[in-house]
């Protein structure tokens, strides 16, 4: 893996989530299957050539599935994201977190000192559920062992694992171990004074305590890349800071590659806060959501990208995972629109090594069909722009 | 889906008549966001999705490439009063605009300022000719329409001048768009500012031509307010994004506090901002409570 990451041009990876297909949503709520999910788990077996996906099929005739085939067909999802994604070219590989219910959920779910309040909207009519921190926090069971244990039985490609990360975490959590503005009539100043200390001390604990265990046992099974994924990193632009610090304290003195994800951010908030992030190699960013869809290579054709020169001049020399796709849309970029958009991060990084080429952010909320035929374009593109560089 | 948000509706609605709330809200059930019906309704359809402050929920940016005219003609789906049902308030696009009839008087809305629309749109015009232009041609006519279908408040989301300020020669131009959707619509006209401290700003808050303002009392210093207040005074005592439920003393304490200090000729309580970071019980527990203190401060200030 690091010979990869470090030396292969314009590598290419997926971020995250995929969709989880209808019959593994369904089997798993111990719903009744239509023969369309059958239909989709046969034509994505064909078209993926799954080995032995009858298999599947079989298991997904009988019904009232008991609790070990129900943790089968969650491993039928995973190998059938693996071979989306290998299938699609990529070079480095998950399974969408197809065993996952969800990035912060799975998380917090493994977690003591949590307990679930409920969902709240992110966005348009998408939610997820939130959680409040009421005690201590500590790692209740290691929470990826399972599937990265299944993943490396199973994979072609090298593997990446993502992990959510300490921040995000926190930052998506309510905190209810002190209530702290019970009186207003009290100084603004003094009530964010103590916000912020509970703040730190939570994202603190989650990181010692959650996330680095967690990351150990998945480095102890040999785990060698792991992504951990910071959505939620620049949500209060004076936490920085403490975003940065929250990934040191999970990683410092790990024995693995670590890259961070990060997206639907000014990431112009991220400098300098980052310079300190130097056990970070690489930074998967989201820019195509903010980009023109007009071919070219020029500083006005590619307004998305305009920030990717603060990457290019951190001081530890990270690789950018350059988001090429827009994970909120059907849009299937072209070929050539991925080739451009390469292009000119080559040309702003004059390195094409530290150039990586992935989707915006996980392809969770388009169809497989729309995922499969975006991570096609993009590598397509990445072979264009391989052909334009003459590497 | 319509009869899924006709439940949730009659829902929002019982809690709100059981906490004795005073205005009614629907709760914006049916918004994406708090611009999307609004721009649907120009015929725009957003794209770009764009963080919400501080806060891990998204809109989509309202674009604009011109700017809109009162012959633009915005669609406003207008339900009848009285109605009973949501359509053609509901769904589609400019879904849920003007509140049904199933929301009881007397009733609040709540909108987008028009120095927060300008200000998060994208777009390459002078924002302040935006915002005038939006005051006019958009708010202006929808919130002529809410007062028609029986709004008495008129609720104006300010979370942008108290997250990022406003420059000196922007107080103006916001002067003359509260002006443009003031009006003659004859409903009180409030203007809340939250997600920051409104200290700094209320010398010139107090001036705007709104009947009451309103401030964050998490991130605002009660001994900034002053005293002697001429307008409404919005006061946004519980925290919408927490999840622990303020106990009734606490709202009540600071209540009591506040009309004794600024005698505002009218003190609204209500949370520092949208409940929607809070799960729907939560939010539902908070208004509880929330009613539940505004009946004793009530008490306490022979209201």
């Amino acid at each position: 893996v690091s010979t990869a990451l470090d030396h292969k041009p314009l590598l290419t990876h997926e971020v995250g989530s995929l969709d989880k297909p209808g019959w593994r949503v369904k089997a798993y709520a111990g719903k009744p299957l239509s023969e369309r999910d059958l239909e989709e788990a046969r034509s994505w077996g064909e078209q993926l050539v799954v080995p032995d996906y009858q298999r599947l099929l079989d298991l997904l005739g009988h019904g009232n599935f008991s609790k070990e085939q129900k943790a089968e067909i969650q491993r039928w999802s995973s190998l059938y994201a693996l071979r989306l994604e290998e299938t699609a070219g990529l070079d480095v590989v998950y399974d969408g977190e197809q065993q996952r219910t969800e990035m912060y959920d799975w998380a917090v779910k493994h977690a003591n000192g949590f307990e679930r309040r409920g969902s709240v909207r992110a966005f348009d009519n998408k939610y997820y559920t939130k959680a409040a921190v009421v005690a201590p926090i500590s790692l209740a069971s290691p929470y990826h062992n399972a599937e990265f244990s299944y993943l490396v039985s199973v994979a072609d490609a090298e593997l990446k694992v993502p992990v959510t990360g300490a921040y995000t975490i926190a930052d998506w959590s309510f905190d209810e171990r002190n209530a702290l503005d019970t009186d207003l009539r009290a100084p603004a100043a003094e009530r964010r004074r103590r916000r912020h200390e509970a703040r730190r001390d939570f994202v603190l604990q989650v990181a010692r305590n959650l996330i680095r265990p967690n990351l150990q046992a998945l480095i102890g099974l040999g785990a060698r890349w792991i992504q951990v994924d910071e959505p939620g990193a620049s949500t209060e632009p004076d936490e920085l800071d403490l975003f940065v610090d929250s990934f040191n304290a999970s990683v410092e003195g790990l024995d693995a590659i670590f890259s961070t994800h990060l997206c639907f951010s000014d990431y112009n908030l991220f400098f300098p806060a980052i310079e300190r992030m130097s056990q970070c190699r690489q930074f998967a960013v989201g820019f195509a959501n903010y980009d023109s869809r007009e071919l070219g290579t020029s500083d006005e054709a590619r307004p998305g990208y305009q920030v990717i020169k603060k990457f290019r001049d951190l001081p530890y020399k990270p690789a950018l995972g350059l988001g090429v796709l827009d994970i909120h849309s059907d849009f299937i970029e072209s070929p050539e629109l991925v080739r451009d958009r390469v292009l000119y991060a080559v040309k702003v990084f004059g390195d094409p090594a530290r150039i990586h080429v992935t989707p915006d952010c996980g392809l969770r909320t388009r169809s497989w069909r729309v995922a499969f035929d975006k991570l096609r374009s993009m590598t397509a593109g990445v072979q264009l722009a391989r052909q334009e560089l003459r590497i | 889906v319509d009869a899924a948000f006709r439940s949730d509706l009659a829902r929002w609605v019982e809690v709100q008549q059981g906490a004795g709330l005073d205005f009614y809200s629907d709760g914006l059930l049916r918004w994406q966001d708090i611009f999307r019906p609004l721009v649907e309704s120009l015929g725009i359809k957003p794209h770009t999705l764009v963080r919400w402050f501080d806060t891990n929920t998204f809109f989509r940016e309202p674009e604009f490439s011109s700017l809109p005219s009162p012959s633009g003609g915005i669609s406003i789906p207008f339900p009848s009063a009285g109605s009973s049902i949501p359509s053609p308030s509901g769904g589609g696009q400019g879904g849920g605009l003007i509140s049904d009839g199933s929301v009881p008087s007397p009733r609040v809305s709540t909108f987008p300022s028009p120095f927060m629309f300008s200000r998060a749109a994208r777009t390459s015009l002078d924002r302040n000719r935006l915002m005038v232009a939006l005051a006019e041609s958009v708010l202006r006519p929808v919130i002529d329409a809410a007062v028609k279908a029986g709004s008495e408040l008129i609720h104006l989301e300010e979370p942008w001048l108290g997250y990022y300020g406003i420059a000196k020669q922007d107080w103006a131009p916001l002067r003359d768009a509260l002006e443009a959707v003031r009006g003659k619509q004859g409903a009180t006209l409030a203007l809340h500012v939250y997600f920051g401290d409104a200290g700094p700003h209320l010398d010139q808050l107090r001036t705007l031509p709104v009947d009451a303002i309103g401030v964050d009392l998490i991130e605002t210093d009660v001994a900034t307010l002053g005293g002697g207040w001429d307008k409404g005074l919005v006061a946004g005592v519980m925290n919408g994004r927490q999840s622990l439920v303020e106990s009734a003393s606490s709202i009540v304490e600071v209540a009591g506090h506040l009309a004794d200090t600024l005698r505002p000729p009218a003190l609204y309580l209500t949370s520092n901002c949208e409940l929607g970071f809070l799960p729907t019980s939560v939010a539902e527990r908070k208004v509880q409570r929330l009613g539940e203190a505004a009946n004793k401060v009530k008490e306490l200030v022979s209201v």
